[in-house]
């Protein structure tokens, strides 16, 4: 770190104390629902009695395999719908300088500003009374992707602005046509950030709850499973639920921030 | 569809075509981007084995010419021949072509190695050929045992002879150039200078290179042209442009001569007298000059003769002005004195650097005979 | 033949051929589905049933009566105050991360943006977890003799802080992302030339991020006045919000017609405030050099 005037010290260690405690304030309530996941005493777990009940309530639970099941489900046909449409329309707004691009830019990340049970509600009723398309797997995806597709473009685009599309051409000088060109060039050099796309839109799928509950039906998920629990109040088995998804989202977010690290290394590259 | 023709043999048969067609033909090549005329009917032809520089600055038109050669642009109008066969319609990867870029473009995902071979690879030829042009190629450059390195472990000269050999590899009918020296610094950059013309030597494949600087056009080429306005100033051999430039852009352009402006007094035969705000100057007379043509005099500064006051007589004809000699700027074995005149201009002059008798804020004396300068009819705008 | 060789060529056709695609999955089931439900607001319910019988009294009855009228004040004065807390609380730190973090500042950004991926539901347990009646912090309260905090358990002041849980994930990251484009070296200039380090930072700092602010605070106040799922385990009895009498039209009432009326107003109360905000946006001002991307 740069040397600091006293004066400037005081502000870098307020701000410093207000990121910890933003980082406390985030994350006490999920480790401490992780802490309590494995305790019988949930109101008051202090001195902690362990016990592993809870994940054993939740395994026999017998909404808990197939919700599970169906959220994974949602997750990869959203994130392979998302990534797939995010990474195309990327490529085509960053390789041709079209005059439109300004306007497409727009229609892909205008879902983040439309509300999640607004999403939810008008595909719900889209789907249902004029597509004639009942609550299902299909109808969540579908309205899953609505959103999830801005969040793939906004991480594919992130990292596909620092690529240099002149690759191309050089690829192309050098005998390549345009689909060995995409599979030599740009897609192993882009793959990490399309990866990345895939992980957010699945993640965001998997737990979306607004979206998914009007537009699957009576099929569970497990945020829809979370959410009837929660209407008849806290059942533990929430806590060894939440632990579990926890835990693979977890997973998935540092796989995710070493392909960030990644894409940056493969497409920072520019010559010099 | 146009089908392409397989590289590998094109390069081998066509040379045969290459001896009497020039490698490079462009007719009236004319390119627009919204309604500006980028390219302006250009014709060129390049013949194998010679270095040909396009110079220009900025926006000039040069890097499009350059494209449309490559088949990166289509042209609006006009053909492109490539080793006498007819490319403007073919896609950039069926013109058997080689490109050095700018920022040299490696793909940074792929070792030297692969990077070398990358054009080989796209014409299917076998992996023991590959191998075989790659040692080739790797020697040429010297370069050898960085096969398993990749772009980012390079440093900037190693990047250039890495993508030079991308280039050359396949022996391809004409190498484009685009700017390639303009990331290196000073000393790499006349290090890759001489490299560059043992590689153009040796192989005997036409070079095209683009370039703003002069400097690296005149030292590099065998040949130039001079792009102003999308449209070719003057093409022929590099010291023809330098010593006998035919339009005022070429003249003011290249040596960044001294600019002089006047009108004429009257005339002498094939001399004009010169009204330079009060002095009188002996120019050769543009054709169809008469008295009152306001005119631009271009004066290359090593033409110029300098000594102290009346170290030697005038010759016949001679211009002869006093002057202060205002600074030296040291410039290695040369120096630029800027000697200021008694009508106020200041005339830049290169001269060996060794010449005690001129000093600072002292009288000087400056000479040069008319023909030293280009004189044009000043251009009404 | 060769017009389409040509046409396939094109970099117009290419970028059709690129970027259509998910524009048309966009029209169909993001436009369409909101057109939808515009038209649907037109008519009514009958014991579940939708029956094109054109008519306005959905919006009567939303923009007339007084207990729809409340619950959307109060959503606005909670996605308000919110989207404020955020700002202030996410501006210091998103600075000390972008001008100070170093190497380390895409994992610290990373931190904060995190928790976001837990969804909601989860996160909006583990919140009931510490201030509800049997949470964590009355518990304390309760174990050390104390009296609980009326006001944490079941309140709007919960549902806030819930919502700020919620959602100061997206403050951050968007004046973050603004910021690591901003040039400190600007400040710089500024302090040479006399300015305070406050001063400095409102006449370059404020001005030249407010784009990715603005973003920030749209992005917080848009899913906070939507909000149903944090109002309706946080709030309490009287902690209903918009969001939950929205969500009501689609559960037991089945009153398809009034929720998409409700949908629709939503909708543009939204818009608006995006508008509201957009004409703050001088794009030149802000640094933008017209390349987008």
């Amino acid at each position: 770190m740069a040397a600091v005037s006293p004066k400037e010290r005081v502000v870098v260690v307020s701000q410093s104390s207000l990121l910890v405690f933003l980082y406390i304030f985030l994350y006490f309530p999920i480790f401490f629902i992780i802490y309590v996941s494995f305790v019988d005493n949930t109101v008051w777990p202090f001195p902690p009695v362990f016990t592993w009940e809870w994940y054993e309530r939740l395994w026999i639970m017998s909404d808990f395999h197939l919700g599970l099941l169906n959220s994974f489900l949602i997750g990869i046909g959203t994130g392979a719908l998302s990534s797939i449409f995010a990474a195309s329309a990327a490529i085509g707004l960053l390789k041709y300088q079209s005059r439109l691009r300004g306007l497409f830019a727009v229609l892909y990340l205008s879902p983040l500003f439309v509300a999640g049970i607004l999403i939810g509600i008008s595909s719900l009723m889209f789907h249902r009374n004029i597509l004639g398309l009942p609550g299902n797997l299909t109808s969540a995806i579908l309205a899953n992707t609505t959103q999830a597709l801005s969040f793939a473009f906004l991480v594919i685009l992130a990292q596909l602005t620092r690529y240099d599309w002149r690759m191309d051409e050089a690829a192309m000088v050098f005998g390549a046509r345009p689909a060995r060109c995409f599979w030599e060039v740009t897609l192993p050099t882009i793959w990490p950030s399309v990866l990345g796309a895939f992980l957010v839109s699945f993640i965001l799928a998997f737990n979306n709850l607004e979206v998914t509950f009007y537009n699957v039906g009576a099929i569970p998920t497990l945020p829809t499973i979370a959410w009837g629990t929660l209407r008849h109040g806290i059942e533990p088995e929430l806590y060894s639920l939440a632990t579990v998804i926890n835990g693979l989202v977890f997973f998935i977010l540092i796989i995710l921030f070493f392909l960030i690290r990644l894409g940056f290394v493969r497409l920072g590259y520019r010559g010099q | 569809m146009s089908a392409a023709l397989p590289h590998h043999l094109t390069s081998l048969q066509l040379r045969d075509i290459a001896m009497t067609e020039p490698a490079l033909k462009l007719e009236q090549v004319e390119k627009s981007f919204d309604k500006v005329r980028a390219v302006d009917k250009v014709s060129l032809e390049v013949n194998t084995g010679e270095f040909f520089s396009l110079l220009g600055p900025s926006g000039s038109g040069k890097t499009t010419l350059l494209r449309i050669i490559a088949g990166l642009e289509t042209p609006g109008n006009g053909t492109v021949h490539i080793g006498g066969r007819d490319v403007t319609r073919l896609p950039p990867y069926a013109r058997g072509i080689g490109m050095v870029f700018q920022d040299f473009l490696l793909f940074p995902h792929k070792i030297v190695a692969d990077n070398i071979i990358f054009p080989l690879k796209m014409q299917r030829l076998p992996e023991d050929k590959q191998k075989e042009q790659l040692n080739w190629i790797l020697s040429l450059v010297r370069m050898e045992g960085y096969e398993d390195r990749y772009p980012h472990q390079l440093s900037g000269g190693q990047k250039q002879r890495v993508a030079l050999a991308r280039g050359l590899v396949s022996r391809p009918d004409i190498l484009l150039l685009d700017e390639p020296l303009a990331n290196l610094d000073l000393e790499l950059r006349k290090e890759m200078e001489v490299e560059m013309r043992r590689f153009q030597a040796e192989l005997d494949i036409p070079f095209i290179y683009v370039t703003h600087n002069q400097e690296e056009a005149l030292t590099l080429s065998s040949r130039m042209a001079v792009m102003h306005n999308g449209k070719f100033e003057q093409v022929g051999a590099k010291l023809d442009l330098y010593n006998n430039p035919k339009t005022r852009f070429v003249a003011a352009f290249l040596g960044s001569p001294n600019y002089i402006q006047g009108q004429i007094k009257r005339m002498e035969g094939t001399i004009a007298i010169l009204d330079w705000r009060g002095l009188d100057l002996r120019i050769p007379a543009p054709a169809n000059a008469t008295s009152g043509d306001k005119i631009d005099y271009f004066l290359k500064h090593e033409r110029i003769l300098i000594q102290s006051l009346r170290e030697s007589e005038p010759a016949k004809g001679e211009n002869r002005f006093e002057g202060t000699l205002r600074d030296i700027i040291f410039k290695g074995q040369h120096s630029a004195y800027f000697v200021v005149l008694e009508n106020g201009e200041e005339l830049v002059v290169n001269a060996a650097t060794e010449m005690p008798s001129l000093k600072i804020r002292h009288a000087v004396e400056v000479g040069w005979l008319p023909e030293a300068g280009d004189a044009f009819l000043k251009e009404e705008d | 033949m060769v017009s389409f060789w040509k046409l396939r060529q094109s970099p117009n056709f290419r970028f059709a051929m690129l970027t259509l695609p998910g524009a048309l999955f966009l029209l169909i089931f993001l436009v369409l589905p909101l057109i939808s439900i515009l038209i649907f607001s037109f008519w009514r319910t009958e014991s579940y049933q939708l029956i094109a019988d054109w008519n306005i009294e959905n919006y009567k009855t939303i923009l007339g009566q007084k207990t729809y009228l409340t619950f959307m004040w109060r959503s606005l004065v909670m996605a308000v105050s919110v989207s404020l807390v955020c700002l202030i609380y996410a501006y210091p730190v998103a600075y000390l991360v972008a001008k100070r973090g170093g190497r380390y500042r895409l994992i610290l950004v990373l931190l904060t943006a995190a928790p976001f991926f837990t969804g909601i539901i989860l996160r909006v347990t583990a919140m009931q977890q510490i201030l509800g009646p049997i949470g964590l912090l009355n518990m304390a309260l309760q174990t050390f003799g104390f009296e609980p905090i009326q006001i944490l358990m079941y309140s709007n002041v919960a549902s806030a802080i819930g919502l700020v849980y919620l959602w100061i994930p997206f403050m951050v990251l968007a004046i973050y992302l603004s910021l690591l484009n901003f040039n400190f070296e600007l400040l710089e200039v500024a302090y040479v030339n006399g300015a305070k380090p406050w001063r400095a930072f409102l006449e370059i700092t404020w001005p030249l991020n407010w784009i990715g602010t603005a973003i920030g605070i749209v992005l917080v106040f848009i899913p906070t006045f939507a909000a149903f799922v944090t109002p309706r385990f946080l709030g309490g009895v009287n902690g209903a919000l918009y969001g939950n009498i929205l969500e009501h039209q689609f559960g037991a009432t089945g009153t398809w017609a009034l929720g998409s009326a409700m949908g629709v107003v939503l909708f543009f109360i939204c818009l608006i405030f995006i508008m509201i905000i957009w004409r703050t946006i001088n794009l030149q001002r802000s640094g933008y050099t017209g390349e987008e991307f």
